[in-house]
């Protein structure tokens, strides 16, 4: 028997479920009842882990609304309690948790607001891996090109959506009213990035978001044309692909040039 | 660990709060010194360390901690100790502190600072999981008294006993955080004084004031409002028992613009009998 964590143990599942077990092992007085003392616990643990879930999730809550989403956050929490030691990621399933979770998966427009909202939390405080100019890539001499191969920064998110929340992120940002969520005919390519603190996203044509995905996965220049070769005519394609370098490392998405 | 040192003295400060980095940069207020919530700086980098390094280039930081859980039954969590170490060796915080409380058990956190019963078990629990985490960090600790609303019948000792013992025995210094004795006095009914009187005066390092709420039956600690007179007047009691020891002002929610901390911050030094300095900082050129 171990006093302290029997205590402990009570006081937890009196937090996460109401376990009525805790209320027998403190004292109230005349004032104040033992139940209304835990009570101020059970509660404020709920307020701040939805505060937190706001903090991560400021846009679906507005486009939910006070009440649906402190329901979601309720049930969220009690579905995912936080297990990390900063609050910061409690919120990391949220998208997982409404795509599955019944009350919710017949409205997966939700998921992907959070998939979106976490993405750039994520690109928010992601490590500052630094930024190649544009010339550090005029500077690659031209028999290095096929073999070179660029590093992302820490702060790239590669997203596939099928409805359209972006424009509905836009629009709650904005304080207009958002359009009704609408499934496209396909996944649209976004990416996410964060550049001198500030964080973007925009859309991409099916050839760029290949392009960055083959990148990513450390395919060289040569390559990264070769798979090009779908979309692009081959004379153009290496031209092409340096276009869309270009764009990238002004997007300050390029931290470093690799060469062979 | 290095040897028992002079109580350093930092002065007056505040919590680091997002709301005011542009300001704090762009104004250099007179704020001595900032205490940060460590856990929002273990973030691989971004705006967070972006800022953190430039406010920490000029001006004195302590670090503040939320997940220690030091009273937990939980194993000490290895992985947040290591990411505090490389922290605290990057800023050089004058120190480093957190609650005497537990957050969590069975690798939950609830992110809040559950108070412990005052028991001989706890004191050995958290003095020797203390020792263990100095030792890890190479440093000694501050520990803070939280507020509490529950009263536990195994409790065999006071809180401000538990205190004192569990300082004693992990050697370790202490974060008086001066609105949690009143709002625990009001929730408990003990006299603030006689706690202040308990304490080990040369084991304090820093004080905390703060905001609460009033619900007429009980008080709870929400950092949210401005310092109440009655806690002013317990911190002119705690200067006059501790003498001069570190001030900071913990605003954690309905954060105001900064001139209004600033303000609170004069109204502290004027206490301990020193001059304002708000007007002669926006005086002064930049």
């Amino acid at each position: 028997m171990n006093p302290l964590r029997d205590l402990q143990t009570d006081f937890q599942s009196f937090l996460l479920r109401g376990d009525e077990r805790m209320l027998a092992r403190v004292t109230g007085s005349e004032k104040v009842s033992a139940t209304r003392r835990l009570a101020i616990y059970y509660d404020a643990y709920r307020l701040r882990l939805i505060e937190a879930l706001d903090s991560n999730y400021p846009v679906l809550h507005v486009w939910m609304g006070d009440e649906e989403f402190e329901k979601l956050g309720l049930a969220y929490l009690e579905a995912h309690p936080s297990s990390h030691f900063s609050i910061r990621y409690f919120g990391h399933r949220l998208a997982e948790y409404l795509a599955q979770a019944g009350d919710y998966r017949d409205r997966p427009w939700l998921g992907e607001m959070a998939t979106l909202e976490w993405a750039m939390s994520e690109a928010f405080d992601a490590a500052d891996d630094g930024a190649v100019s544009p010339d550090d890539l005029a500077a690659v001499p031209p028999q290095s090109w096929p073999e070179m191969r660029l590093t992302l920064h820490a702060s790239v998110h590669r997203l596939d959506l099928h409805w359209n929340v972006t424009a509905i992120w836009n629009a709650i940002k904005q304080e207009r009213t958002p359009e009704e969520p609408r499934r496209e005919e396909w996944p649209q390519a976004w990416l996410v990035w964060r550049q001198d603190l500030k964080i973007y996203f925009r859309s991409l044509s099916v050839d760029e978001a290949w392009a960055i995905d083959a990148v990513r996965a450390h395919e060289s220049f040569a390559s990264v044309c070769e798979g090009l070769c779908e979309w692009i005519d081959a004379p153009n394609v290496a031209l092409h692909a340096a276009g869309l370098m270009k764009q990238w490392i002004t997007d300050g998405i390029v931290s470093k040039i690799v060469q062979s | 660990m290095p040897p028992h040192t002079e109580r350093p003295y930092l002065g007056f400060g505040l919590g680091l709060r997002p709301a005011h980095y542009e300001t704090i940069l762009n104004e250099s207020p007179a704020v001595d010194w900032f205490e940060i919530i460590s856990e929002n700086y273990l973030v691989p980098g971004g705006k967070p360390i972006h800022f953190l390094d430039r406010i920490r280039a000029r001006y004195p930081l302590a670090m503040h901690g939320v997940s220690l859980s030091i009273g937990s039954h939980d194993p000490l969590d290895r992985e947040y100790l290591r990411q505090l170490k490389a922290l605290a060796d990057r800023i050089e915080p004058a120190w480093l502190s957190d609650h005497l409380c537990w957050t969590g058990v069975g690798g939950v956190n609830a992110h809040d600072l559950l108070p412990l019963p005052y028991t001989e078990e706890a004191v050995r629990h958290v003095a020797a999981r203390l020792g263990e985490v100095q030792d890890f960090l190479g440093r000694r600790m501050l520990i803070e008294n939280v507020s509490s609303y529950v009263t536990y019948p195994e409790s065999e000792m006071t809180e401000w006993e538990f205190l004192r013992e569990v300082v004693e025995r992990a050697d370790c210094r202490i974060l008086l955080d001066i609105n949690n004795i009143y709002v625990s006095s009001f929730n408990h009914g003990f006299d603030p004084l006689a706690y202040l009187d308990a304490v080990p005066a040369g084991r304090v390092w820093q004080f905390h004031l703060a905001g609460h709420r009033n619900l007429d039956d009980y008080i709870i600690d929400t950092h949210d409002e401005p310092v109440i007179d009655p806690v002013w007047e317990l911190y002119a009691q705690a200067l006059r028992r501790f003498g001069r020891v570190s001030t900071m002002i913990e605003r954690d929610d309905n954060i105001p613009p900064l001139a209004d901390l600033l303000a609170e911050l004069d109204r502290a030094r004027r206490i301990a009998g020193l001059p304002a300095r708000q007007s002669a900082a926006a005086a002064a050129p930049a």
